[in-house]
């Protein structure tokens, strides 16, 4: 019983939309009208710019977002596992207190550097803020799993003279994968979903990742709106997370609660 | 060894700080200027005039209690029911994983996909609550034009997301109890609900209180949400800090005093998280010596 009404709470809103985007515009409207269409659909999908446009910047977007951050994660994590205790918990309770900062507070200052660097319209500069604000959430995943491999693996490595870049390539990392699987996933997540920078940042219709889409699309007005479209916007801009989150759920799930717990 | 660890952390630690650390301070030197239309968007120093502006503007005192209200019922929503279905989820069932994934998607979906979702949800008459109300014969809710009853539709939406959040944290929380503390209290007799009271919430509280903090801290900064649901409307009853502050920038073109305003929504946010923080380790100490 109980399990039936969190289902129903999870899913309701969404089947609605699902409901809603294959019902023609007038039964919407409250005449009685039946049949399904997919109409709303066609429209968004040969609309200027197609609406798949959205979902491919998205996609760059969260791709090198997630690149940048792994990248520049990966080795602080590392170093911070391995500097001495004290120096590294003051480090980590400053990282943590910026994993819970919320973004929108910065977009003032990262607008006027994309304004000053001419970075604004470009997708990929899009990565630089959003590494950014990954990193701490990052950093604090990667640390906790780095220190739970033990030193005595590394320090055989060592007698048997690998490089620092050796260790890593050949010990460290392969034993990282699931932590860096998971962190991978919630970045892209993050880049996925992230709206105040994105609107800032872009302008231009053709560049717009999904989360400033959807604004747009909605337009400003709360009155009159063409629902159906909405509708299948909603269920079009959340079908690739759905199959994201269906797909790595182990993953996603045990990013979050270690980056929380060991934070 | 020690300088090639610091190396290691150099290029993530300077990028922190370019978008962390460097905006704050960025901020403070911006709102002691001048930068509107009037100035041809060029910095003058102003001193604290936009300080003195914003303590005695209306609508960011009005905006402040709207985040906070906003805050406090969505957040206290959300534990509650994080709890609730947290217990649930740490219950030996079939399908429990499949369960706990589907119960995570609305947090996983974009704000803006799933705001305009619930605006349609809302919409009055033709929303799939006010058309079943029609259907019982009862009066239509104005949910998105009533100044009354609009917050609470955003704290609506926002507990539909933002619950699975605080559901896994505390699942996770959950985990961690040893079995046998439940089975040694089922021992000596104790009820189901004293050994929540006396065994679960006490162990879970480390856990209650990150998903309190990094809860309290995103939902002061509440943006996505409301700007695509409501606007700030109607009439302004549900703009938030944030709000505020991107419309000076963007729409006003005012911004010296966005900078002040996202420096004065900062300040909230840090009075109010250390407070949190602090009351805790007032009250588990005072706890301590109790025992």
């Amino acid at each position: 019983m109980a399990r039936l009404l969190l289902l129903l709470w999870s899913l309701g809103p969404m089947l609605w939309q699902l409901y809603s985007s294959l019902r023609p515009s007038e039964a919407l409207s409250g005449v009685d009208a039946g049949g399904w269409t997919l109409e709303h659909y066609r429209q968004l999908l040969q609309g200027d710019p197609p609406f798949l446009t959205y979902l491919i910047n998205s996609v760059v977007v969260g791709g090198s977002s997630t690149a940048l951050t792994l990248a520049l994660a990966v080795p602080c994590a590392y170093a911070l596992s391995r500097l001495g205790r004290r120096q590294a918990r003051s480090l980590t309770a400053l990282v943590a207190a910026a994993a819970a900062f919320p973004a929108v507070l910065l977009f003032l200052a990262l607008l006027e550097l994309a304004r000053d660097w001419h970075l604004a319209n470009q997708l990929m500069a899009l990565s630089l803020p959003y590494a950014g604000l990954c990193l701490p959430l990052a950093i604090l995943l990667l640390q906790a799993a780095f220190a739970d491999i033990p030193m005595e693996l590394e320090e055989a490595a060592l007698i048997e003279g690998m490089g620092l870049w050796q260790r890593l390539r050949w010990i460290l990392l392969p034993l990282m994968a699931p932590a860096i699987a998971s962190s991978a996933l919630l970045v892209f997540l993050f880049s996925w979903n992230e709206y105040p920078i994105a609107l800032t940042w872009l302008s231009r219709t053709e560049l717009l990742t999904l989360a400033p889409a959807m604004a747009r699309i909605a337009g400003s007005s709360v009155y009159t709106i063409p629902y159906g479209a909405f509708a299948a916007a909603t269920v079009l801009g959340s079908a690739p997370l759905i199959l994201l989150m269906l797909l790595f759920q182990r993953q996603i799930i045990s990013g979050l609660t270690q980056g929380a717990i060991k934070g | 060894m020690r300088w090639r660890l610091w190396l290691l952390m150099a290029p993530a630690l300077a990028l922190l700080l370019a978008v962390f650390a460097a905006p704050l301070l960025h901020y403070l030197w911006l709102s002691t200027q001048a930068q509107t239309v009037l100035t041809g968007l060029r910095p003058q120093p102003i001193g604290a005039q936009q300080w003195l502006r914003l303590w005695n503007d209306g609508r960011f005192w009005q905006d402040t209690w709207q985040t906070l209200r906003f805050s406090a019922a969505s957040v206290s929503l959300e534990m509650l029911l994080g709890l609730v279905v947290a217990l649930l989820l740490n219950q030996p069932l079939r399908g429990r994983a499949l369960l706990r994934t589907i119960s995570l998607l609305p947090w996983a979906l974009p704000t803006t996909v799933m705001a305009l979702g619930w605006r349609w949800i809302f919409n009055d008459p033709y929303g799939p609550i006010n058309r079943l109300l029609a259907w019982l014969g009862l009066g239509a809710i104005p949910f998105l034009s009533n100044p009354a009853i609009t917050w609470m539709a955003a704290v609506g939406a926002d507990t539909w997301k933002t619950t699975p959040f605080v559901a896994l944290l505390l699942l996770a929380g959950l985990q961690t109890i040893p079995a046998d503390l439940y089975e040694a209290a089922a021992l000596e007799g104790a009820t189901p609900w004293q050994a929540l009271q006396r065994i679960t919430l006490p162990l879970l509280t480390p856990y209650v209180l990150i998903a309190l903090l990094f809860r309290l801290a995103q939902a002061l900064g509440v943006f996505d949400l409301i700007q695509v649901l409501t606007g700030g409307g109607p009439a302004g009853s549900t703009e938030s800090l944030a709000l505020y502050a991107y419309l000076n920038a963007m729409r006003f073109l005012d911004f010296g005093y966005s900078a002040t305003l996202l420096l004065g929504s900062f300040a909230i946010l840090l009075l109010l998280c250390s407070t949190a923080a602090l009351a805790w380790r007032w009250s588990s100490r005072l706890q301590g010596e109790l025992r």
